[in-house]
Parts: structure tokens; sequence; C-alpha cells
């Protein structure tokens, strides 16, 4: 079985959830493949995907053993342009965070490319198959409407205090709060061009469910110090790396 | 002697006018400094619904709300005053706060002040009102007060 990470609290089974490929993630909101498309802003809904090169079937390449082995993902089959997706997590007990976000992406989706800074967390792909993955990312419990962001650009804001209304700070103002309906809604797409009609991302979590499902340590959550398990494979590969790396001869 | 309201959130406009109000209102306040992210300038192609406001009105008077509130700075002469604003804050901050008492806004002109000044006589009350980098005209509202 594979060991994805060590740790006996809540936050490490969280973790592991995440990164097995073979664990449901629970879905919490519904959000129509249109609205998805209006988010990331790459094409109009209903557009064509734009191609950079021909399908894969009507092109003559040369003969390949890895070629033969994998499996094309349906988006490189058909030619489609590279896009991509950025998320922000809020130090506030955000489900997930980057480097969570890039090792279950790894062990979850295939064909694509993620990139892990700090604050933020970038994942490429190929167009249609960045589509169906963003809106498996945007309702299971990767997302929360008010602590995580879609930012394409100035993503600013995840160390911050949050909003007085509990979302994070976003100097664009994307994801805003409807205090007629509780819900959050995405106003501009992730690069903070206006939309015609907002996108409704649903209710954000209370903060009872996000301490439950978060993925953060915090002293003023589960701290990591407390989870013994975790921190004692934390020295194992610490005093590993050090010894390896010293090469006392 | 100063002292910083350090709110648990980030305050929008609504709270930091009724907020600013509670506190301009009491006669021992001197100076007051809002810190925190600078929000972008008003974008005409932008919906005014999406905005946030940006001109509070403080004691009658119109101020520009360039940063979004994260901590506010306050001059005082008594420490009684402490408690007259933790009563302010009590109303309008549920979520709450932290005021500590240090010196957060200098009262002496620095090298940049002078580079920026030059000999000019600046008034105390002017100094430490803003960053280097910034004019006076742009971030300072002078309030008077009513001295009836």
């Amino acid at each position: 079985m594979a060991q994805y990470y060590p740790g006996t609290s809540q936050i490490a089974q969280n973790r592991r959830n995440f990164s097995d490929p073979e664990y449901d993630l629970e879905k919490l909101r519904e959000i129509s493949d249109e609205g998805v498309v209006k988010v990331l802003g790459h094409r109009a809904p209903g557009e064509e995907y734009k191609s950079v090169h021909p399908p894969l079937d009507e092109m003559d390449e040369p003969d390949d053993i890895i070629r033969e082995l994998v499996e094309p993902i349906d988006g490189a089959k058909a030619g489609d342009r590279v896009r991509y997706i950025q998320f922000v997590d809020s130090m506030y007990f955000a489900p997930a965070q980057p480097y969570l976000r890039s090792r279950s992406y790894l062990n979850r989706f295939r064909g694509v490319d993620a990139g892990t800074l700090s604050g933020r967390q970038i994942i490429e792909a190929r167009e249609r198959d960045l589509e169906r993955i963003s809106k498996e990312l945007l309702e299971t419990e990767y997302f929360d409407p008010a602590r995580s962001g879609i930012r394409g650009k100035s993503v600013h804001g995840h160390s911050l205090r949050l909003d007085e209304n509990g979302v994070m700070f976003d100097m664009l103002r994307r994801q805003l709060l409807n205090k007629e309906t509780g819900k959050i809604e995405m106003v501009k797409d992730q690069i903070g061009k206006e939309l015609d009609e907002p996108v409704v991302l649903g209710e954000p979590l209370d903060e009872e469910t996000l301490m439950k499902k978060t993925t953060i340590y915090r002293v003023d959550g589960e701290a990591y110090k407390d989870d013994k398990d975790a921190v004692e494979i934390l020295h194992r590969i610490h005093v590993s790396r050090s010894e390896g790396g010293f090469c006392p001869e | 002697m100063d002292i910083e309201v350090f709110p648990h959130r980030v305050l929008g406009a609504d709270t930091t006018e009724k907020l600013l109000n509670g506190i301009e209102g009491l006669d021992d306040v001197k100076r007051t400094v809002l810190q925190g992210p600078k929000l972008p300038p008003a974008d005409p192609n932008e919906d005014p619904k999406y905005a946030d406001r940006g001109i509070i009105i403080v004691n009658g008077k119109e101020i520009e709300l360039k940063v979004k509130t994260g901590r506010i700075f306050v001059e005082i002469s008594n420490e009684s005053t402490i408690d007259d604003i933790r009563e302010v804050c009590d109303e309008y901050l549920p979520f709450g706060f932290d005021i500590n008492i240090g010196k957060y806004i200098r009262t002496q002109k620095t090298t940049s002040d002078n580079i920026k000044y030059g000999d000019a006589d600046i008034p105390d009350e002017l100094i430490g009102m803003t960053d280097q980098s910034a004019k006076l005209a742009d971030r300072l509202t002078i309030i008077k007060r009513d001295m009836e």
C-alpha cells in the first residue's frame, strides 16, 4: 500500500485522503460546465477549442515504443492549447494548500504540470482536460468559496487576515459575498476581467467544517508538534538527509 | 502616547467609517493613521456595484479610503482614553481585536523628510503622517474639531 503522509492527526488523515487517488473526495457544490469555462476565462462558453497542432490521428508520428505504451489524454489527442488554473489558499484553515495540491494533482490527474509557490498553486493541462479537472477541483473538498481563491494574477492575500465577512483578501475583488443569498459569487474571471453574469460558487463552509477538513497545521487548530508521528518521520528524513549529504569519509 | 488597534479581520469601508467616527468623536484623540493593504485606484470600466466604497465620511468630512483597513494607529494623551476606544471597538468589531500601546507614529523628521521638504517648517502634527514615497496631500485629511 502506498504511504502518502505520516501522522495520526485529522490533518494528516486529510492529507492522505487528498493524495490517495483511490479516495473519493466529497462533492460539496454544483457548478455548471459553462460556469467553469467563464471562471477560467480562456475561451467563451460554446466556443470551439483552439488547437496548436492537428489531431494526433492525422499526424504522421515516428515509431516509438513510448507512444504505443502511453495513451494520450483527450486534449492531446485533439491538439488543444495548454491552459491553466491557479488557486490561492488562505492560511486561515483553507481546505487545501499548495504543496498538498501538487502532491495530490500528480497522483490524481494524468498529463498535467503542477507549479507550486508559497501562496499559490498553478496547474497546466490541455484545455479540455483542464476544464474537466477544474470542475472537479471547484466542486469537491479542494475548494472553499471564501478561503480559496481562483486567481490567475494579483494573487496577494493568502497570509492576510480575512475580510470582515470571512472572505480572503483579494485586491481585485473577484469573489464577493452576496449578503442576500449568503453565497459567494465570482464576478470576474480568474485574471480579473468582469463577467456578464456572476458565477455562483455556493455557500462558504462554516468554521467548524473547515477545521475538520483543513490540511493546514496551526497552533490554534491542530498543532504540528502535537502530531508526534509526523514529527518523528520529519526528524528521520532530516537526519538521513543531513548525514547522507555530509558524506563523512 | 500612541496605541494600535489591531482588528482580527481586515475592515471594509462601512465598519471603518463607523469605527473612525467613534474614535474621532473622543476629545483626547489627536491623530489617527489607517494602515493596511493598498486598494487599486478606481477603475472607470468596472461595474461600480462590485467596487468597494471609496469615500467615507468622518465627522462630516469626506475622506477617500485608499487602503483596506488593517490597523489603526491613534495618538492620545491620557491612558484613560484607551478604555473609551476599547468600548467603541467592542461595539463595531465583534470578531475581536487587540489594543497595543507603543510608539506608532513618528514625531521627528527623518532624512527622507529633509530631502522631501527641505528646510520648510513642517508643523509637528504633520510629521509621520505618511510614508516618504507619498505626497502629504494625497494621504492626509485634517478634520477640524467642533469648538463650541
